[in-house]
């Protein structure tokens, strides 16, 4: 195991490269809607007719559509895409130039099996299949040059470590950072004796051993309570709640490098309910929790890239239940100071029959214009150090598309 | 039996009223066979106990006792024992898990239900039945088919509705049939209601049917995602299913049915069977398709696969796969022939703590090792829940996941409750260290119960770190419960 420095100095120290002479790299975090959230009705391409026309009952309505209350409309970005009114708390992030939107991305999965699309995605690797281990981020951990992880490196806040991050030198989930503690008095007793039972090369003796170091770590965070930055307010969700135990760690300067956090529900094949409704409480609790963090964390925005992504998005044609079925292309959200906000990129295929993907014989999805790779290899490599990224997605030769600043 | 389960029943009738709640039918439960015996032998040796190891897997570990019960008749007799569960007196276990009244609800009935309650009852009984049934092979495959046919009670109606599933769904089928298993899953209301089969129909022309439920059935629930089958595959069971649904509402709530106005009638092919236009309004088109993917040689594979893992490695030996998907195949799903040949098999045998415990498994074989006496209440819930296995709140069709990778990141949350319960600290839930060190032979250095948990004698890391936290320990008692708590927490009891 690496030795955890035993100061905040000395991690600063370490994080700032005095020791290994690496710069200091952007804390990544990854929020991951589970369940192929619907790119269509986040970033709406207003203009299209065929949007509107394939979309009778769930299509949002234009910017300047005189017969529909303004607060239900799209929010207008640039002429040709808006945002979702659900999403209003990230509109002042986009025009301030911290958000950028990536449009028409996905992977290459053509199964559109939830499973298979998060698993292809998560690890990274060619829908052909490829023999390397572990999720992306895992392997962004072990190849970036610099001093080994610590035991807080990695986390992710729920309840397991998922796959983007397997494989990662250290990787821990926590729930909240309070939590972290063996229990009760008995807790200084048990330690020693829990390590010299996890001195095994085996996956628990490994497992164990990365757990007694965050605790002995978090064990010197605790009893400060967290004031968030410039009076930001959290969602009282899970997932809110979880990217302020990420601000925290950003702000505790643990040397966190990597953060993951969930948000389900995304899977609207039933009443999907894009102004009122499931999708509509999902958008607004996405958007409270980002526009929190990025309040939270103002000061420190030019070190924290936030990526959101999705599995796939979903079928162009709405389909009788008021919802809509899996598709392929969807859209990726980028927050940080380093990010070339304000701005939709991407390549846009149009709605138009001609130019959808092919779903079985049939033309109906998205096309897959972006290949979400090409959007975090270039967050990886210009913010995060990685200088060797053919062993962070093999197979895969990376097209920077400009979502960061030079 | 009979005789002292009628006596049960005649003093319960009174007692039960004066007793009021739990405690009666726990005092009941355990004078019945639940509690601790009065000695029991536990295994010794450097390598795991054949046996213990057995009933690490076919049950959810052993209880104080059991292996030299299991050891006296042989493991061959206590699988066929175990397979046939309907023969196996279960009193027991019964005065703790079915006085919960909903579990015998009609889904129309379970309506009425706050789904709090209804969740937190079925979520009680799992755990009781999975600590005190003697039907312990049941037990293991129910959860085995709960996760395989998945459903989230976080989602609309399945909260209330998850019970009758639970109940006629997968404890019904859990050791019979699979074509038996797949049906009712696929007409019970929970899942018509989770996977939006209630609403896949075609009324008019340019209907498109919901595919959610006929995807999962065929990429999780038979064939398997690389089964071999298509995007259009999936397309045409979503229009052979069609008008299948359920109501909320009315005298037939709760009830599937099957409405020809919402149905597809055109000609269909799946799997390239063509399934013609029906002359019976297409109510047929299920079975029809049941059985061309139930059937399917992916499907026995694919399940095969499945078993193995759960019963023997997370990279099961391909030889012992193919002999199960064999059975399947040849005894068209009999789940009790497929259990056999894998239970039976010398791999199966070799593969000692290949596993990982999952958090439910690691929560209930604390339980049974020390004898506990629990209600499965609040604070066990709210232990699994922490270590991110609730039972039946995974959100996603492909249920928990079996492999040991996913779960590495618990341990944390396992040590603090292995210290808690053998500390008496888990609420509603009962320990008695120094009943089972007596009942062990222990001579106070807690070599007697480290060999009944881990299934042989401790290592000898293992007895230098027990041997730490007693003399650590202030007074006898905690030292007890942290050493206790300390076997609990150690790699190998996370391991099966």
């Amino acid at each position: 195991m690496p030795t955890v420095p035993s100061t905040r100095r000395a991690f600063l120290r370490m994080l700032l490269g005095e020791a290994g002479g690496a710069p200091r790299r952007d804390v990544l975090v990854v929020v991951y809607l589970r369940g192929g959230a619907d790119g269509l009705t986040l970033v709406p391409p207003h203009v299209e007719a065929e949007y509107h026309r394939q979309r009778p009952q769930l299509a949002l309505a234009r910017p300047d559509h005189a017969s529909v209350t303004a607060t239900d409309r799209v929010r207008d970005l640039d002429g040709r895409f808006g945002l979702a009114p659900a999403l209003d708390p990230i509109l002042p992030l986009y025009r301030e130039g911290l958000l950028g939107v990536v449009h028409a991305v996905g992977s290459e999965d053509q199964t559109r099996s939830h499973f298979e699309a998060q698993d292809l995605m998560e690890h990274g690797v060619p829908a052909a299949g490829g023999g390397t281990g572990g999720g992306w981020l895992g392997r962004h951990l072990r190849a970036r040059p610099g001093p080994q992880p610590t035991a807080l490196s990695a986390v992710a806040i729920g309840p397991s470590v998922p796959e983007a991050l397997r494989g990662a030198p250290a990787a821990s989930a926590v729930e909240s950072l309070d939590d972290y503690r063996v229990a009760g008095e008995s807790g200084a007793r048990l330690l020693p004796a829990l390590a010299l039972l996890h001195e095994g090369g085996d996956p628990i003796g490994a497992a164990g051993r990365e757990t007694i170091e965050v605790v002995k770590t978090v064990e010197r965070l605790r009893g400060e309570k967290y004031v968030p930055g410039n009076g930001a307010t959290y969602p009282g969700t899970a997932y809110a709640r979880a990217l302020q135990e990420i601000a925290r760690l950003i702000r505790a300067d643990v040397g966190l490098e990597a953060a993951c956090v969930d948000i389900g529900g995304w899977d609207t094949h039933f009443f999907q309910g894009n102004l009122t409704g499931a999708m509509s409480g999902r958008m607004a609790e996405l958007a409270g929790g980002v526009a929190a963090f990025a309040k939270d964390l103002t000061d420190r925005m030019d070190r924290v890239t936030l990526v959101a992504m999705t599995e796939f998005g979903r079928r162009v044609a709405e389909n009788s239940s008021f919802g809509t079925d899996h598709g392929r292309a969807s859209v990726m959200f980028l927050l940080g100071g380093a990010i070339a906000g304000g701005k939709v990129h991407g390549t846009w295929p149009g709605l138009s029959p001609d130019r959808l993907a092919d779903r079985g014989g049939e033309p109906g999805d998205l096309a897959v214009t972006t290949d979400y790779r090409d959007v975090l290899s270039e967050v990886l490599a210009r913010r995060c150090g990685q200088e060797r990224l053919a062993a962070v997605f093999p197979g895969h030769e990376a097209k920077f598309i400009g979502v960061t600043r030079g | 039996m009979t005789a002292t389960r009628r006596q049960v029943v005649a003093a319960s009738a009174g007692a039960a009223v004066l007793a009021g709640c739990d405690g009666f039918w726990r005092w009941a439960s355990n004078g019945l066979g639940a509690g601790l015996p009065d000695s029991f032998t536990p295994p010794a040796g450097p390598e795991t106990d054949p046996v213990h190891h057995a009933l690490s897997r076919m049950a959810f570990g052993p209880r104080p006792g059991d292996v030299e019960r299991v050891r006296s008749i042989g493991v061959p007799a206590y699988v066929e024992e175990q397979l046939a569960p309907e023969a196996l007196d279960d009193v027991p276990c019964d005065l703790r898990a079915r006085r919960f009244e909903s579990l015998h609800m009609s889904a129309g009935n379970m309506q009425e239900w706050k789904r709090e309650v209804a969740w937190r009852e079925l979520a009680r009984a799992t755990v009781l039945r999975a600590v005190y049934s003697s039907r312990q092979l049941l037990e293991v495959m129910v959860e085995f088919w709960t996760d395989h046919f998945n459903i989230d009670t976080a989602k609309a109606e399945c909260s209330v509705w998850k019970t009758p599933d639970d109940r006629d769904v997968i404890r019904r089928h859990a050791l019979g049939r699979f074509p038996d298993l797949v049906r009712a899953s696929a007409l019970s209301p929970a899942m018509l209601v989770y996977l939006d089969g209630r609403d896949n129909k075609k009324t008019k022309p340019e209907d498109k049917p919901n595919e959610n439920y006929a995807r999962e059935l065929l990429e999780l629930h038979t064939l398997g995602v690389h089964g071999g089958y298509s995007q259009r595959d999936v397309m045409e069971v979503a229009r052979c299913l069609t008008g299948w649904t359920v109501d909320t509402k009315g005298w037939k709530r709760g009830k599937p049915r099957f409405s020809k106005w919402r149905h597809d009638r055109g000609p269909k092919a799946v799997l390239g069977v063509e399934i013609p236009a029906s002359e019976d309004h297409g109510e047929r088109d299920l079975d029809r398709v049941l059985e061309i993917v139930t059937s399917h040689a992916s499907t026995a594979r694919f399940l095969a696969g499945k078993l193995c893992r759960r019963f023997v490695a997370d990279e099961p030996p391909p030889a012992l796969v193919a002999r199960a998907a064999g059975t399947f195949s040849r005894t068209g799903g009999d789940i009790r022939a497929v259990l056999r040949t894998i239970l039976l098999s010398e791999e199966s045998a070799a593969a000692r703590g290949a596993r990982l415990k999952r958090p439910f498994r690691f929560v209930v074989s604390a339980l049974r090792g020390l004898g506990a006496d629990t209600d499965a209440g609040g604070p066990v819930l709210a232990a699994l829940e922490r270590m991110g296995q609730a039972p039946f709140q995974y959100p996603t069709p492909d249920g928990y996941p079996d492999e040991a990778a996913p779960w590495l990141g618990t341990l944390l949350w396992r040590w603090n409750f292995a210290v808690a319960l053998a500390s008496g600290r888990v609420g509603g839930t009962k320990v008695d260290l120094s009943a089972l060190a007596r009942a062990a032979g222990d001579r106070g250095d807690l070599g007697a119960i480290a060999r009944h948990l881990l299934g042989r004698d401790p290592s000898a890391v293992e007895t230098r770190a027990l041997g730490q936290v007693l003399a650590k320990a202030p007074d006898e008692r905690t030292g007890r419960a942290e050493g206790v708590g300390l076997l609990l927490a150690t790699p190998a009891f996370q391991r099966f």
